[in-house]
């Protein structure tokens, strides 16, 4: 699963101050029934390095990963993404990010009248990677998800286990450099989820940029990772 | 290349899961062209019996009695200099009896064979330009201003009757277009969107993957494009087929030609293409 995943990082610029995959500084954003849901809230997080942003149900956290994909706008503040400022009107630019994303749970879902090959392949087409290579890394990914006897069903045949490891194989399979999971042990079992947290370390090992959001703290830290509350708008 | 090859084969799935609202859309379109093609074929029909009798329209000049018979030759000359006139022929005295024998059957002029008093006259064609009323007007004002003449006549009653209908025919057709154009239109944007609506979670997934409107609506887009130009294909070939079966002896009917249909069925399939991203526009709305 690494192999597939593995983003060289030069260990020469490890003592350097290295690009940020996101930045969001003095971030507000009002709630739809009135207080905020963000008040000043800054993240940054470094190329190769991960954050683990835990808050409890109705925090603000599914609100944040929106805004890192462009779903939601900052009302004041900034918001960048690979350096690239997101704001309301700026599609082609929220579009590059998107490619650059992989995403699991939250807003992110399957395409119900894709099977599940075609699912996995999409950052692939939309990269309009060749034929071969695309055949190449889906093979990959089914074996290392465990979804070789799936590969031809619609994701409303899937079990929740499925659904997950389908969503994750679809993050990796075009090396997005970002991953973004919104609770990741969600519709897992035990098993699973350890799979999937062996899978969580090795990508933050191989030097992957990751925002995990959680509602309760991960067992085991997360390498390379910096782990943040939610806590009344704000990151502490 | 792949992804040309996932646009093609969504455009197959719509098609593939929606069997029943693409072939609804195909017929109700294909009857809507079918009904512009007639009235196209009417519309064209007409003008050709329209300009068959403008053709055949003559213009007639009567020459004063008080002018010598030396002096028709220049009448006629400066007849024939007026712009719009053709030809130009002159009638006799004596020809004129002649016809007047020909029509009657009889000739009244017996006895009257020293004094004729039937008037002498020319015979005008027309060019196809001046072939209106305003222009067979203006030949008439420039020919009664010529001292020789006694009274101009042509059928200006008649004419100015046909032109009306002309152009009654004209406003219904144009009206008729725009009915059949919007109702293809909305019916076409209708069937995209309500075979668009199941998708919207799925539009939506994609676009989070990054993917453009243009990627997603092009299958849509290409839907609309070859359902239409199909339907308007459709129509014609109903109309060629027709035409192998059944003859008009009476009327010529005048079909478009092969280039004006090609033209046709380009423009109405684009025009389904523009429906069709009307039709799915809204749903990619974030």
């Amino acid at each position: 699963m690494d192999e597939l995943s593995q983003t060289k990082v030069d260990s020469s610029l490890a003592d350097e101050p290295r690009p940020r995959v996101i930045e969001l500084r003095d971030v507000s954003l009002k709630a739809d029934r009135g207080g905020h849901v963000f008040r000043d809230l800054n993240l940054s997080v470094e190329t190769g390095r991960s954050a683990v942003i835990i808050g409890s149900a109705g925090s603000g956290k599914t609100t944040l990963l929106e805004l890192l994909i462009g779903l939601r706008f900052a009302e004041t503040g900034t918001v960048e993404v690979f350096g690239r400022e997101i704001r309301r009107r700026r599609r082609g630019a929220i579009r590059k990010i998107r490619r650059k994303i992989g995403g699991v749970g939250g807003p992110f879902g399957l395409m119900p009248m894709l099977t599940v090959s075609e699912n996995i392949c999409l950052p692939l087409v939309l990269a309009a990677e060749r034929k071969r290579i695309k055949q190449e890394r889906l093979l990959k990914m089914l074996t290392e998800f465990s979804l070789l006897k799936v590969a031809s069903k619609y994701p409303s045949n899937l079990t929740r286990v499925e659904t997950s490891m389908v969503q994750y194989a679809r993050a990796s399979i075009a090396f997005q450099p970002l991953l973004l999971i919104d609770e990741p042990s969600a519709g897992l079992d035990p098993h699973s989820y350890e799979r999937i947290f062996t899978y969580l370390t090795r990508e933050a090992l191989s030097g992957r940029s990751m925002v995990i959001f959680m509602s309760e703290p991960p067992e085991a830290q997360i390498p390379n990772s910096d782990t943040y509350r939610l806590v009344s708008g704000a990151l502490e | 290349m792949i992804r040309i090859v996932h646009i093609f084969k969504e455009l197959g799935r719509n098609l593939w899961r929606n069997p029943g609202t693409a072939l609804a859309s195909l017929l109700s379109l294909t009857l809507l062209f079918l009904l512009f093609d007639l009235f196209w074929i009417a519309a064209g029909t007409s003008d050709q019996f329209y300009r068959s009798l403008l053709s055949g329209i003559q213009v007639e000049v009567y020459v004063a009695e008080n002018v010598p018979d030396s002096a028709v030759v220049q009448i006629g000359d400066d007849l024939l200099m007026l712009p719009g006139v053709a030809t130009m022929e002159f009638v006799s005295r004596e020809q004129a009896r002649q016809e007047l024998t020909r029509l009657v059957g009889t000739d009244l002029l017996v006895g009257y064979d020293e004094a004729n008093p039937l008037p002498r006259s020319f015979l005008l064609t027309i060019e196809d330009d001046y072939l209106t009323a305003t222009g067979l007007q203006e030949i008439e004002e420039r020919a009664s201003a010529l001292e020789a003449t006694d009274g101009v006549y042509y059928s200006r009653g008649w004419l100015e009757k046909a032109e009306e209908t002309k152009s009654i025919i004209l406003k219904l057709g144009l009206v008729l277009g725009i009915l059949i154009f919007s109702t293809a239109v909305i019916s076409s944007a209708n069937n995209i969107r309500l075979m668009t609506r199941a998708r919207a979670v799925g539009f939506r997934q994609m676009m989070l993957l990054g993917a453009g409107r243009a990627f997603i609506s092009l299958p849509f887009i290409i839907e609309g494009f070859f359902i239409s130009g199909l339907a308007a294909a459709a129509g014609w070939l109903t109309i060629m087929y027709a035409r192998t079966r059944i003859g008009f002896s009476q009327i010529e009917i005048v079909y478009p030609l092969l280039d004006e249909t090609v033209i046709f069925c380009s423009a109405v399939a684009l025009l389904g293409a523009v429906a069709s991203f009307l039709g799915i526009s809204r749903q990619l709305r974030e």
